[in-house]
């Protein structure tokens, strides 16, 4: 039983990994929270969706869906933050400008699903059951599992083995030197962005599928898991955010098996107040300097 | 007239309570503390009272009082891990704050009457009391802003190094700060409390904040004026411009983006800034003229 | 009665900013701190002032031990500094930038600044009286209404020296107090120091301008790359072939 939970729970953290993943990898280049991921993550579901509902294959749903919220995410850096970036106080700016972006295309899902809740078709993925050692799998988590771990692969593939990774390691470790080299910065913004909203697509659909419930408020809760896997993981770190991502998965499960139900969204924060108050920059964050707050 | 003023009552009424938890996140940001959890300590508040009122039966004014206390403490509270963070990360905190607050209205179904909320407030709140606290509260602020406390917030909001060079403690400050806001907050849920008959959790949820944050950036971020204009503006706006009525959160979405990049200090701390500018352009000194930057 | 600090060192990391550096700035007297760039002089004012944890060592001030303290204390325990890359408050105005300094004075209870009870506010109004007279003394009355944002580089550097004196300090650290300032300004700003010392302030003067160094201090310490390469005398120490190596080959790196 516990065995089975925490199966279930490695395969929730996939799907997190993907939503944390990209939200951590765009703090990491620009040290600004975009609170529009929640948005972009549900875009991926609905874009999913109305295409499987025009008679697609799930496949182009899919790709659909990562492709449209790559763009909304490019499009949300261009309109929100490239302005700021420019003036001194980007940080509080971009929060405020983000849960903007966040709030206009909230409505637009809201208008266009007329407030409903929609679900697949039946059987958009066959449920089949695999058993083995005792222990149950559907089709669905072997698919979710892949997807994530394909998707983070090509990821880390991406940022740490080409000539774009090291392009993007260079914008973040300063914009100006990077420039001096020939590196146009924008470009890599738009390619970060892009990366970071396509894995939130990707998140979208497969959570939708998981739970047969796309509606307009689905990014809120998941942009405050968000929250706390990248502080449990560290602000802008991508390992960090992929360990906290399958830790956090599997502690939700559990928690949901074995806590009263109800209590799991208030035991998660409280537990993330408490990494807070031990370690300020989150559980594998690097020290920022400081000691104007206190003893030194 | 009397007709028209009475159709414009309900409006007058939003208008103050929002002007209220307005000043309430005015004041924090003032301070340079990054919260964003007004609207879960105004949670806070307006449960207090609620249950105060409804299960326990205490009297309005006593049930007041308590939730000003219920929502300086938890602030109180929270300003513990907040004066350990910095700029984001106490945004991050503040928001899984509101979260908190939320599912446990949700949970705590036999205190809180759970997702169904708290219903049968008996109203005692009425436009005459919510101008009294709308100037009571003008008034603190004002009398905050003239005063050292106002001179120590807008020297740690600008630079922490500078502030904590010159003996004032960031941390001390901050965390009053957040308390005055919690406890603002706390007062003007209750209010909202007790001029509806009704409580729901979701109410205290992010459209809320977003709509309080728009009043503030929107109107402005450091002036007194700043979120009276903004909550005044905002208000009305839906009302002026009927269409607009539905779509109210759209609006304020958009509102936020425009403010922030092409208006970033709001409209009364523009205004201002302006008229400051022109007053001293009036009578400037030659020496004013060789600005920085040569 | 001094500012003394003992073998204080300071680590970035690998990079060594200052090495078993021992300082004595004594009050009522002018102490000069000179030293091509880079060689830790900011470093050693960020430590005293609580900005900068020490790696070793320790800092003392009329033998109270300030080595640990936060910064505000610091202050309160009557040190006060200005930086070299200018830090003002630049939405405020000139004089609220100055009244920011008295706040380690402000003695009126919380409630009454709350309540904005007259106790409050007769201390803001004492408190701008005080002001005013120093801008008076540095001659910047005129432009107490500008928002000091706007302000030259000049007119900003004697907002920080200003602000600084406002909190009475015992001890004052000046980093590069006269950069970016012509001979008449930098005169003007020599008596006013000199003024200072006088009345049993004690000043730690950073400075690359060695005339000006030469001109107000008594004793003079050099650093280079984290050590003291040599103090005394300022004719001794700029005769010194060590000092002479140091900024020679500082300037051509
Ligand atoms: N926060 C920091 N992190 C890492 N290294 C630092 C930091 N601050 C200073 N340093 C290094 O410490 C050394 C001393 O710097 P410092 O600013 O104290 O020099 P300085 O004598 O004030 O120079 P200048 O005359 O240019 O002002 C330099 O090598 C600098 O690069
Ligand atoms: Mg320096």
């Amino acid at each position: 039983m516990l065995l089975q939970q925490l199966l279930n729970g490695v395969v929730v953290g996939g799907v997190y990994a993907l939503f944390a993943v990209g939200f951590n990898l765009v703090f990491g280049v620009q040290r600004l929270l975009n609170l529009a991921h929640g948005a972009v993550f549900m875009t991926g579901a609905f874009v999913a969706y109305y295409t499987v509902r025009a008679g697609g294959p799930l496949i182009l749903g899919f790709v659909a869906a990562a492709v449209a919220s790559g763009v909304l995410a490019m499009i949300i850096e261009i309109v929100c933050f490239r302005r700021l970036r420019k003036s001194g106080d980007a940080e509080f700016g971009a929060i405020i400008s983000s849960m903007g972006a966040g709030m206009v295309i909230m409505t637009f899902w809201q208008w266009v699903s007329q407030t409903q809740v929609l679900r697949f078709p039946f059987d958009t993925v066959p449920v089949v059951i695999y058993r083995f050692w005792g222990l149950r799998v559907s089709l669905l988590q072997l698919l979710m599992a892949a997807a994530a771990i394909a998707i983070v692969l090509v990821m880390a593939w991406f940022i740490y083995r080409t000539a774009f990774g090291r392009q993007v390691r260079a914008v973040t470790d300063s914009e100006r030197a990077s420039m001096l080299v020939g590196i146009n910065p924008n470009r890599i913004y738009n390619l970060t962005y892009f990366i970071s909203g396509a894995l939130a697509g990707a998140a979208g659909v497969l959570v939708g599928l998981a739970f047969n419930n796309i509606n307009f408020t689905m990014g809120e809760p998941y942009l405050m898991f968000g929250f706390a896997i990248i502080i449990l993981g560290g602000l802008g770190s991508i390992p960090g955010a992929l360990m906290a991502s399958l830790i956090f998965g599997m502690v939700q499960t559990l928690s949901i098996a074995y806590l009263p139900s109800g209590l799991t969204t208030a035991f998660i924060f409280s537990a993330m107040f408490l990494i807070l108050l031990v370690r300020p920059n989150g559980l594998m964050g690097r020290e920022e300097a400081g000691s104007l707050r206190g003893r030194r | 007239m009397m007709n028209l003023l009475l159709g414009y009552q309900p409006l007058l009424d939003l208008f103050l309570l929002h002007l209220g938890l307005a000043y309430a996140q005015w004041l924090v940001l003032r301070a340079g503390v990054f919260s964003l959890g007004t609207v879960g300590l105004a949670a806070v508040g307006a449960y207090t009272g609620g249950i105060l009122v409804v299960t326990y039966g205490l009297p309005a004014p006593l049930a007041l009082i308590a939730s000003a206390l219920s929502g300086g403490l938890v602030a109180l509270a929270l300003s513990v891990p907040l004066a350990r963070l910095r700029g984001i990360y106490q945004a991050i905190a503040t928001v899984a704050f509101i979260q908190i607050v939320l599912s446990l209205n949700i949970y705590a179904t036999n205190v809180t009457g759970g997702a169904q909320g708290i219903t049968g407030i008996p109203k005692t709140v009425g436009t005459p009391l919510l101008l009294v606290a709308g100037a009571v509260t003008i008034y603190l602020m004002y009398a905050i802003t003239r005063s050292r406390l106002g001179r120590a917030f807008d020297a740690i909001r600008q630079n922490e190094a500078v502030a904590a060079s010159l003996g004032v403690s960031i941390v001390r400050h901050q965390t009053l700060a957040f308390v005055l806001s919690g406890a603002l907050a706390g007062v003007y849920g209750a209010l909202e409390a007790f001029h509806s008959y009704a409580l729901v959790p979701s109410q205290f949820g992010f459209p809320y904040l977003i709509a309080i944050l728009s009043y503030v950036v929107f109107g402005g971020r450091t002036s007194l004026w700043g979120p009276i204009v903004g909550t005044a503006v905002l208000i009305l706006l839906p009302e002026v411009v009927r269409p607009l009525a539905d779509a109210r959160m759209l609006v304020f979405g958009i509102l936020l983006i425009l403010t922030i990049n092409f208006l970033p200090k709001g409209i009364a701390d523009t205004l201002i800034e302006r008229a400051r500018g022109r007053r001293l352009g009036a009578r400037r000194p030659a020496e004013a003229d060789t600005a920085k930057g040569s | 009665m001094a500012l003394v600090l003992d073998n204080l060192s300071k680590r970035f990391g690998g990079v060594v900013a200052s090495e078993n550096v021992n300082i004595t700035v004594p009050k009522g007297k002018i102490t000069g701190l000179i030293g091509p760039n880079g060689a830790g002089k900011t470093t050693i004012v960020n430590m005293i002032t609580g900005m900068l944890a020490v790696s070793g060592g320790t800092i003392r001030v009329d033998d109270t031990d300030i080595t640990r303290a936060p910064a505000d204390q610091i202050c309160r325990a009557g040190l006060a500094r200005t930086f070299q890359n200018i830090r003002i408050l630049p939405e405020n105005s000139v004089l609220d930038n100055i009244l920011i300094g008295f706040h380690r004075h402000e003695r009126c209870s919380t409630l009454s600044a709350l309540l904005g009870l007259p106790a409050s506010r007769r201390e803001t109004a004492a408190m701008r009286a005080r002001a005013e007279a120093l801008l008076e003394r540095f001659g910047m009355r005129h432009l107490a209404e500008y928002p000091a944002g706007g302000l030259s580089y000049g007119h900003q550097r004697r907002v920080e020296m200003m602000r600084a004196l406002a909190s009475e300090p015992e001890y004052i650290l000046l980093d590069e107090p006269i950069a970016g300032m012509n001979d008449v300004e930098s005169d003007a700003l020599a008596v006013l120091f000199r003024d200072l010392a006088d009345s049993g302030i004690g000043i730690l003067l950073i400075e690359h301008n060695l005339r000006f160094v030469t001109r107000l201090c008594e004793h003079i310490y050099v650093l280079d790359g984290g050590r003291l390469i040599a103090e005394g005398a300022p004719e001794a120490v700029l005769s010194d072939p060590a000092v002479l190596t140091a900024y020679v080959g500082g300037e051509h790196a």
